[in-house]
C-alpha cells in the first residue's frame, strides 16, 4: 500500500534557443491521487512523450515543478534520479523492453537486486509477483517464448518490483491484440485499486479509455479537455460522464452506459 | 550483473567462440611460447644438473657452458683435488660440434652436440643412464643419445664421426638431448689427440666429502686456486638458465606483443558489437533506474568472464601440447611455470580491462530517454 501523491505544477519544456526553439509540454498541470488511473491521450507531436519523461525523471522540465510525496523532483540533482526511478517509479513499455538473454524470474528480480535486495531475496519476491500475476508456470521461461500478453504481464511484474508510488506505461497495448490488451489493462486497473498505486498512462488506444479514472487530451504541448470517467453501477462499465446517460438519486448523480442499465437501477435505487 | 554479463555472452554462442577462441588462441601464443622456453631452460641444464658434480670449476670468469670456452692448465686439476673438502675430481674437455651418423649413407646425418671428453675414473660427468652398452667410453668409442641414435638409424657398433674422427658407437644414453642438439661422450684421451695434445681440460668437476658445503668448498677453491671460477652445481645451472633467458627475452617480448595486440583486439571487437548490439537492453536498465557504474560492471564482467574461459583453455591447448610433444618426436620440452601462469594471468586482465573501455565509454553516453522513443 502506498499514500503517494504526485503532483505536476505548471510544467513546460522547450527545445532549442531563438529561432529554433519548440515548446513541446506548455504549463501543465496534473495531480494523480494514489489509486488513480490517468489516461493520457492526444495525437502525434502533441507532447505525450515529451510530458512522461518529464514524469518518469527522465527529462528535466524547463520550467514548473514536479513533486512526489512532497519531494521535487525536478530540482533534483542529476545523480539522484536513477535511485527515484528505481525505488519511486514503475515502467511498463510499448515493446515490453524485456532482457532477451534473462529468465522471466531474472527479468524482474535483477530491478530489485539493483535496488539493493539480496539475490535470493529478489528472486523470491519476484517469484511472488510473478505468480499473483499468472505467470507462477513461466519463471524459467526466456520472454522469446513467451505470447505479447505475458510479455506485458512481467514487465508489469517488473514495474511492480520496487514497491514503487508511481507506474507509468508508454503505450502498453501497442503491441497486444484488443482482446489481451484489454485484459493487461485490467490488470493494470485492479493492481492500482488493490495496491493503491498511482497509474499514468499515454496511449493512442481508444479502447482503454474505460479502465481509466480520468482521460486527459494533450494537443500542442497543453491539455485541452479533460473527461472525466464514471463507474455504471449496475454493469459496472467505465463510461465518460459527459457522454452518458445520467440520472439523479439521492442527491446524487449516476451514470450509466446504455439506457437499459438506467432502467435495471432505477426499479432499485437504493441498492 | 555478473549473471546478465553470463547470460549476455552465452546467449549468442557464435559470438562467445569467436571472442573466447580469439583470446585463447592469442594467450596460447604467449603461454606456450613461455612453457617453450621454460622446456628448453630446463633442458639446457640436463647435463649440469644430472652431471653428480657438486661443483664446476672453470677458467676465471667463466661461469657456464653454452656458448663458453673455458681452459685451464692441467696442473690445476690437482690444485683442485688439494683443497680440503673436496672428495674427488674429474677434468673434462668440451666443446660444441656435431655428430655424423647415417645407417645407409655413412656421414650425411649431422647431429649438433656438446661433445664431453671423459676420463676413465670419471666419478662425476659421465651420461647419468645408459641405455644401452657402456657408460664410460673407451679409446676409439663414442656415447651419444638413443633418440640421435633412432634419428639417424645407427645402432652399438656401427661407425659414427665426431670432430672429424671415426668413432665406434659403444653406448646408447637417455635423455640427453635438448632443442638445440644432444651430448655425446667420447674418451678424454681421444679428444686429447683430435685437438692436439694441448694439456689443458675445460672445466673440472668436482664432488665434496660427506657433511661439506658445496659453497663453502667452492669459495675454498676459489681462494686457494689461482684464475679459476668455482661455482656450486645450482649456480652454475642457474647461469646457464641466465643465458638463454638473455638469449630468448626479445623474441619473447616480442611474441607476447603480438598475442596481447591479437587478445585486446579480438576481445574489444566482440565486447563492443555485443555492447552495441545490447545497446537498447542497456538503455532500458538506465531507464528504469539502474546506475551507469551497474552497467559498466555488467560489460567488464563479459570481458572478465570472455578473457577468464580464453585464458582457461589456452592454459588446457598448452597441458595437452606439453603431454603430447614428447611422443611426436621431435626435441623439445613444454613446460608451465608459475610465473608464467601470472604473468599471461596479469595480461589477461589487462586485455578485458581495456577491451571494456570502448563499450563504457558508449554506455556513459547512452540517453535512457531513447527507450521511449523507440529507438
Amino acid at each position: 500500500m502506498t499514500n503517494a501523491t504526485f503532483q505536476v505544477s505548471q510544467v513546460t519544456k522547450r527545445y532549442g534557443v531563438g529561432s529554433t526553439e519548440v515548446t513541446a509540454v506548455r504549463n501543465v498541470s496534473l495531480s494523480v491521487a494514489p489509486g488513480e488511473v490517468v489516461l493520457i491521450m492526444g495525437p502525434s507531436g502533441s507532447g505525450k512523450t515529451t510530458l512522461l519523461l518529464m514524469l518518469g525523471a527522465l527529462l528535466k522540465p524547463t520550467t514548473g515543478s514536479i513533486q512526489l510525496n512532497g519531494t521535487v523532483l525536478s530540482a533534483l540533482a542529476e545523480n539522484r534520479l536513477p535511485d527515484i526511478r528505481l525505488r519511486e517509479f514503475g515502467f511498463i513499455f510499448q515493446d515490453f523492453n524485456l532482457l532477451s538473454a534473462l529468465t522471466v524470474l531474472e527479468n524482474v528480480a535483477i530491478v530489485a537486486e539493483l535496488a539493493g535486495l539480496k539475490s535470493r531475496a529478489a528472486r523470491q519476491k519476484a517469484a511472488a509477483i510473478l505468480t499473483d500475476l499468472g505467470l507462477g508456470e513461466r519463471l524459467n521461461f526466456l520472454p522469446e517464448k513467451l505470447s505479447g500478453g505475458e510479455k506485458q504481464r512481467v514487465a508489469i511484474a517488473r514495474a511492480l518490483v520496487n514497491d514503487p508510488a508511481l507506474i507509468l506505461a508508454d503505450e502498453p497495448t501497442a503491441n497486444l491484440d484488443s482482446k489481451i490488451g484489454h485484459e493487461v489493462m485490467r490488470l493494470l486497473r485492479r493492481i492500482a485499486k488493490e495496491q493503491q498505486r498511482s497509474v499514468v498512462i499515454v496511449s493512442h488506444d481508444q479502447r482503454i479509455k474505460d479502465i481509466a479514472d480520468r482521460v486527459l487530451w494533450l494537443e500542442d504541448g497543453q491539455f485541452k479537455e479533460v473527461t472525466t470517467m464514471a463507474i455504471d453501477p449496475v454493469c459496472g462499465m467505465s463510461v465518460e460522464q459527459e457522454k452518458a446517460i445520467s440520472t439523479e438519486w439521492d442527491g446524487r448523480t449516476f451514470y450509466f452506459c446504455a439506457k437499459g442499465c438506467r432502467d435495471e437501477f432505477m426499479t432499485k435505487p437504493q441498492r | 550483473m555478473w549473471r546478465l554479463a553470463f547470460r549476455n555472452l552465452f546467449q549468442n554462442k557464435v559470438r562467445l567462440i569467436i571472442s573466447v577462441g580469439g583470446v585463447a588462441l592469442a594467450l596460447l601464443l604467449s603461454l606456450s611460447l613461455d612453457a617453450i622456453l621454460e622446456g628448453i631452460q630446463r633442458q639446457v641444464t640436463t647435463y649440469i644438473d644430472q652431471s653428480g658434480a657438486d661443483i664446476f670449476v672453470a677458467q676465471a670468469g667463466v661461469r657456464n657452458m653454452h656458448m663458453a670456452s673455458s681452459w685451464l692448465p692441467a696442473s690445476m686439476v690437482g690444485k683442485v683435488r688439494g683443497v680440503p673438502g673436496v672428495e674427488s675430481v674429474t677434468p673434462i674437455l668440451y666443446v660444441t660440434n656435431v655428430i655424423e651418423a647415417s645407417d645407409n649413407a655413412p656421414y650425411m646425418a649431422l647431429n649438433l652436440a656438446y661433445i664431453i671428453g671423459l676420463p676413465p675414473n670419471a666419478t662425476a660427468g659421465g651420461p647419468p643412464r645408459i641405455a644401452e652398452g657402456v657408460s664410460i667410453p673407451a679409446k676409439g668409442e663414442a656415447i651419444i643419445d638413443r633418440a640421435v641414435a633412432a634419428k639417424s638409424g645407427v645402432v652399438l657398433g656401427d661407425k659414427i664421426k665426431i670432430l672429424g674422427e671415426e668413432l665406434t658407437l659403444a653406448g646408447l644414453s637417455e635423455s640427453m638431448t635438448t632443442f638445440t642438439g644432444s651430448i655425446a661422450f667420447i674418451s678424454k684421451k681421444d679428444f686429447d689427440r683430435i685437438r692436439g695434445e694441448t694439456g689443458a681440460v675445460s672445466f673440472i668437476l668436482v664432488k665434496v666429502e660427506l657433511g661439506e658445503s658445496p659453497a663453502e668448498v667452492a669459495r675454498r677453491i676459489e681462494n686457494q686456486v689461482d684464475k679459476v671460477t668455482a661455482e656450486p652445481r645450482t649456480g652454475f645451472a642457474a647461469q646457464e638458465r641466465k643465458v638463454v633467458q638473455d638469449m630468448s627475452t626479445d623474441i619473447v617480448t616480442i611474441m607476447n606483443l603480438i598475442g596481447f595486440v591479437i587478445g585486446l583486439a579480438v576481445m574489444a571487437l566482440t565486447v563492443y558489437t555485443a555492447t552495441l548490439a545490447r545497446r537498447k537492453e542497456y538503455g532500458v536498465l538506465k531507464a528504469l533506474g539502474a546506475r551507469s557504474a551497474h552497467l559498466y560492471r555488467a560489460v567488464l564482467a563479459q570481458a572478465l568472464i570472455s578473457v577468464g574461459v580464453g585464458f582457461a583453455l589456452s592454459l588446457l591447448i598448452t597441458l595437452i601440447l606439453s603431454a603430447s610433444v614428447p611422443y611426436l618426436g621431435v626435441s623439445l620440452s613444454l613446460q608451465i611455470n608459475g610465473a608464467s601462469l601470472i604473468r599471461v594471468g596479469g595480461l589477461s586482465i589487462v586485455i578485458a580491462g581495456l577491451s571494456a573501455m570502448l563499450p563504457i565509454k558508449q554506455i556513459a553516453g547512452l540517453d535512457p530517454a531513447l527507450v521511449f522513443r523507440g529507438k
